[in-house]
């Protein structure tokens, strides 16, 4: 889960120009104000390639949190 | 000071609050009930005047989508204030080129507390709503059709932020004929997912209440499946997007399984949208009616609307003026254009806003004589249709020819696999300027970009076809060609 983490946050880094040290488990878009819509649909895509999965309409819905996110990524893992 | 409470909008539109008028924040469930919202707005009104606002006094108004802040707003203006509505984290990291931009005297925010520490001295820092053991409740302050009712931040030519005036008289005219075009009855429901701040979110606020019914907003658009959920849960009749709302919801979102059986009308304006988008959200819910719109901030909000009974056969049109404007197309010297003809879109009527604000020469040159110069290129059809075929300064010029980067990305939108697109100019040795495209793909990205290039008429010069994974936009959802990357 550690590398999956750090791997999140340089994902967020990229994707939102925020320090990766800033995201932990329990950030949601709330703290971050480029995670909009459209953010949301670049994190996704970028998160895609980083760890070569897919993520499909059903999983967007449910990265509501960066724990989340790690959960639906390590599933497809 | 002469006038009536009845030019007062906000006054006019509390009086008109009926058993539908429900406010709701669909993340928290907070309700404000009919009979409670005109009570809200007249004591948040007295509370701001005997805090020593007066009327004429101008307030920023942090915009959250949520109750609490569209009541600040419409008692502000009840009050007679000039309400300045700017999305909240807007307003706390620009606000004091804010104050000194609109001269404020006072700011509101619903919940954040930092302006308490920030604000210059004199002028007032308000939070949420006013002590609630006293009453503060006050009759519609009078006001002139012409007097100032709210001013609206838009993007300038520079970027730095720029204020519509918009008056008393301009919202009624433009509320009135909206609530015509769309046929809204008064058990109509919107769902808000676009800020009050911005004139398009703004109008559906006004248009619903106005006739009675209510508003539910709801922040979680990063998630679309909970909004089309909340439209189902509350039973909405409205919903309205600007075409990123709408690419998204196509793409990204459950809206073929989400049954939303209450929903009259999905509304669309800031910007175009692909024809071919409008035709699969008719394909993917057809018992909605699609209402395509065209409008601007200085225009108050809405200028034309395209009826869904004439959608596929006007299907990439505007639609017609509303029935209180006039549109008239002219060439560079002003000329009125026949139809068919391609010129600047103006138009005139009594929503045609005051002007900008502290902005004399730019107010002269694009208010002329009551007519509103739009900077949008575009021709009539013997109909009486609009269609907008681009915007002044959005063209390149490829081998001494202009082409509009809208003909463009309208060409390349209809090639089976190109999802989103956007083209911006490139210098080019043999051209003067070439296209670089930028083509959000389907699927098979490889073959995609064969058939964009197959498809570009020989008359183009194509510098660059790059496959991204999304279409930068700005704050509004439109393309942000300044954004785009670099063409390798």
């Amino acid at each position: 889960m550690e590398n999956v983490l750090t791997k999140v946050q340089d994902v967020f880094h990229e994707a939102f120009g925020i320090d990766a040290q800033l995201i932990s488990l329990e950030t949601t878009p709330n703290e971050v104000p480029a995670w909009d819509s459209v953010g949301h649909l670049d994190l996704a895509s970028r998160l895609e390639q980083a760890f070569g999965i897919n993520l499909d309409v059903d999983d967007l819905m449910e990265m509501e949190n960066v724990r989340e996110i790690i959960r639906i990524v390590n599933s497809k893992l | 000071m002469a006038g009536s409470p009845e030019y007062n909008f906000a006054g006019r539109l509390a009086k008109r609050l009926g058993e539908h008028s429900y406010l709701i924040d669909a993340a928290s469930g907070e309700t404000i009930l009919p009979c409670d919202l005109p009570q809200l707005i007249s004591n948040f009104a007295g509370g701001l005047l005997s805090a020593g606002l007066k009327a004429g006094d101008r307030i920023l108004v942090g915009c959250i989508l949520s109750p609490p802040s569209s009541i600040a707003y419409l008692g502000a203006m009840y009050a007679g204030l000039v309400p300045v509505p700017i999305e909240e984290g807007v307003l706390m990291s620009s606000l004091s080129g804010l104050l000194k931009g609109t001269g404020a005297r006072a700011v509101w925010t619903e919940t954040d507390s930092r302006i308490e520490g920030i604000v210059d001295t004199g002028v007032l820092a308000l939070r949420g709503y006013p002590e609630e053991k006293r009453t503060y409740a006050v009759p519609p302050a009078p006001r002139e059709e012409n007097d100032l009712a709210v001013l609206v931040a838009t993007s300038g030519s520079t970027g730095a932020p720029r204020f519509v005036m918009v008056s008393h008289g301009n919202l009624t005219a433009n509320t009135e004929a909206i609530i015509r075009s769309q046929n809204l009855g008064a058990d109509e429901k919107a769902m808000l997912i676009l800020p009050v701040s911005y004139c398009f979110g703004a109008s559906v606020l006004h248009s619903h209440l106005y006739q009675g019914g209510g508003v539910v907003f709801d922040r979680r658009f990063i998630f679309p499946d909970k909004v089309l959920h909340a439209i189902q849960k509350h039973e909405c009749t409205t919903f309205a997007g600007v075409p990123t709302v709408y690419n998204i919801l196509l793409r990204r979102s459950n809206l073929r399984s989400i049954p939303m059986p209450s929903l009259r009308r999905f509304l669309q304006a800031g910007g175009p949208l692909a024809p071919q988008r409008v035709a699969e959200m008719r394909a993917a819910v057809p018992a909605t009616k699609f209402y395509v719109m065209y409008g601007q901030t200085e225009a108050t909000a809405r200028i034309s609307c395209l009826d869904p009974e004439h959608l596929e056969e006007k299907l990439g049109s505007a639609g017609r003026p509303l029935d209180n404007l006039t549109i008239h197309i002219v060439d560079e010297e002003g000329r009125k254009l026949p139809p068919g003809q391609t010129g600047e879109v103006t138009v005139k009527g009594p929503s045609i806003t005051l002007g900008y604000l502290d902005e004399p020469e730019e107010t002269h040159r694009a208010f002329k004589d009551g007519w509103l110069q739009t900077s949008d290129l575009g021709h009539l059809d013997s109909d009486g249709y609009l269609w907008i075929d681009g915007r002044k300064g959005t063209f390149l010029k490829m081998r001494g020819v202009r082409v509009s980067f809208a003909e463009v990305e309208a060409k390349l939108a209809a090639v089976p696999g190109v999802y989103e697109c956007a083209a911006a100019a490139v210098p080019h040795p043999e051209s003067g300027e070439a296209l670089a495209l930028y083509i959000v793909a389907d699927k098979a990205a490889g073959e995609v970009v064969e058939r964009v290039r197959r498809s570009l008429p020989t008359y183009w010069t194509c510098d660059s076809i790059s496959i991204v994974s999304e279409i930068p936009k700005t704050a509004r959802g439109k393309v942000s060609r300044a954004s785009l990357p670099k063409a390798s």
